[in-house]
């Protein structure tokens, strides 16, 4: 219970700052952003949870994603009001404090990220590649036999 | 979530939060800038500058190891509500999802595609689990809140991870717009199956690869954009549970076969 307290307390930190951000970058100053961000930390707070208690091994984010899509199908009572007032809170006005947090703890493994150096660029590359190409091959498979080309 | 992290003091640890705040403030009122290239763009965005900027006063005394180590459990729960925020997005477009139909749900696992290619060569490169990380999958949102979750941010799997990610969200555009390009023309495949392939699960990405598609194919543009557009939305509800099940299991399987250990 005491770590539930110290999730919720640590989630309205980060919510605090992500609505500052969202009014400065994105010039939203509605109040629905407010409760829209409330219902973005119950989410992810209940999510939490049910890693924590729930004795299968799937991580935290395969929870949030699932209440996410649930609470905002239109067949959901009371999604109407929930994708309004989540729509206040822009994606990325979330990974930007993300980020500046992430830049302060990767200080620390700064030359374990250098080592990766040039040989990430290519990699990188080939992931682009690789999933671009893998999925145009399957497309082209599933169309074919669709008949759509 | 780890259990070992003293919350408390990372919640009284006002300094580290007040930094976060005015980078937060700088960032965002600086903006975003984009650089038109072909039909992409690059994308400077404030998430990026606050990475930079958050890294740079690592290396003043404004923040101390503690507090480096105290800024990483607020990664993962902020990643938490990305992810809450991911899903709040999908959820009204559902009956759009299922209009798609069953068919292309089979097209996501062409995704898997960067684990054969990229992923031998990250580990002949001589990386080690950092390969894992960053080829597990085109590194988006939801696949970096996976490896964060698993791994946890302070790990070789989550340096691969954000590698991708940031590459991504600066060249992702530009550099998809290109191969689309590239690839349609230089390759006997049809063109609707380069457009189901732009739908990645980043908008800007599906933009700039439908739109090289459109450019080359005009006659075709209704259908390309229709495609590219359900197979990206697609990317984005899957995506997460692909990787989880599918995705980061055959990767690690695959390293531990060419590196001959389990871990």
């Amino acid at each position: 219970m005491k770590k539930i307290i110290e999730w919720t307390i640590i989630l309205l930190i980060f919510g605090g700052i992500t609505l500052v951000g969202n009014m400065i970058g994105y010039q939203i100053y509605s109040p629905a952003a407010v409760p829209g961000m409330l219902i973005l930390i119950a989410i992810a707070l209940l999510g939490m949870i049910m890693e924590e208690y729930i004795p299968v091994n799937i991580p935290a984010v395969g929870y949030i994603a699932l209440i996410g899509i649930i609470v905002s199908v239109p067949w959901f009572p009371g999604s109407g009001v929930i994708v309004e007032w989540t729509s206040q809170i822009e994606l990325l006005a979330i990974t930007t404090p993300i980020l500046a947090y992430a830049g302060i703890s990767i200080g620390r493994n700064w030359t374990d990220f250098t080592k990766m150096g040039w040989r990430a660029i290519v990699v990188a590359i080939l992931v682009f590649i690789g999933t671009f190409l893998g999925s145009a091959l399957i497309a082209e498979v599933i169309l074919r036999i669709q008949g759509i080309i | 979530m780890d259990g070992k992290e003293k919350l408390l003091s990372i919640i009284k640890d006002w300094r580290l939060h007040a930094i976060v705040l005015m980078t937060v403030l700088i960032t965002e009122y600086i903006g975003q800038i984009s650089i038109n290239i072909g039909p992409g763009a690059i994308l400077l965005l404030p998430m990026l500058y606050a990475l930079f900027i958050g890294l740079g006063l690592y290396f003043t005394p404004l923040v101390s190891e503690k507090r480096s180590i105290n800024s990483e459990p607020l990664i993962v729960i902020g990643v938490g509500v990305l992810i809450a925020k991911i899903g709040v997005v999908i959820g009204p477009q559902i009956q759009d999802l299922l209009a798609v139909g069953p068919a292309l749900l089979l097209q996501e696992l062409g995704n898997l595609g960067t684990i054969l290619i990229a992923l031998p060569v990250a580990i002949w490169l001589g990386m080690k689990r950092e390969s894992v990380g960053m080829t597990h999958s085109i590194g988006r949102e939801p696949n970096v809140g996976l490896i964060v979750d698993r791994y946890g941010f302070d790990s070789p799997e989550g340096r691969g991870v954000m590698t991708m990610y940031i590459f991504g969200t600066v060249f992702g555009a530009v550099f998809l717009g290109l191969i689309a390009g590239i690839l349609a023309t230089a390759t006997p495949l049809h063109p609707l199956s380069f457009a189901l392939a732009s739908g990645v699960g980043s908008g800007s990405m599906m933009a700039a690869g439908s739109g090289t598609l459109v450019a080359a194919y005009p006659e075709m543009e209704e259908q390309i954009v229709a495609l590219a557009g359900a197979s990206n939305l697609l990317s984005l509800a899957t995506g997460l549970y692909v990787s989880m099940f599918i995705g980061l299991p055959l990767a690690n399987k695959i390293y531990a076969v060419m590196t001959g250990n389990e871990k």
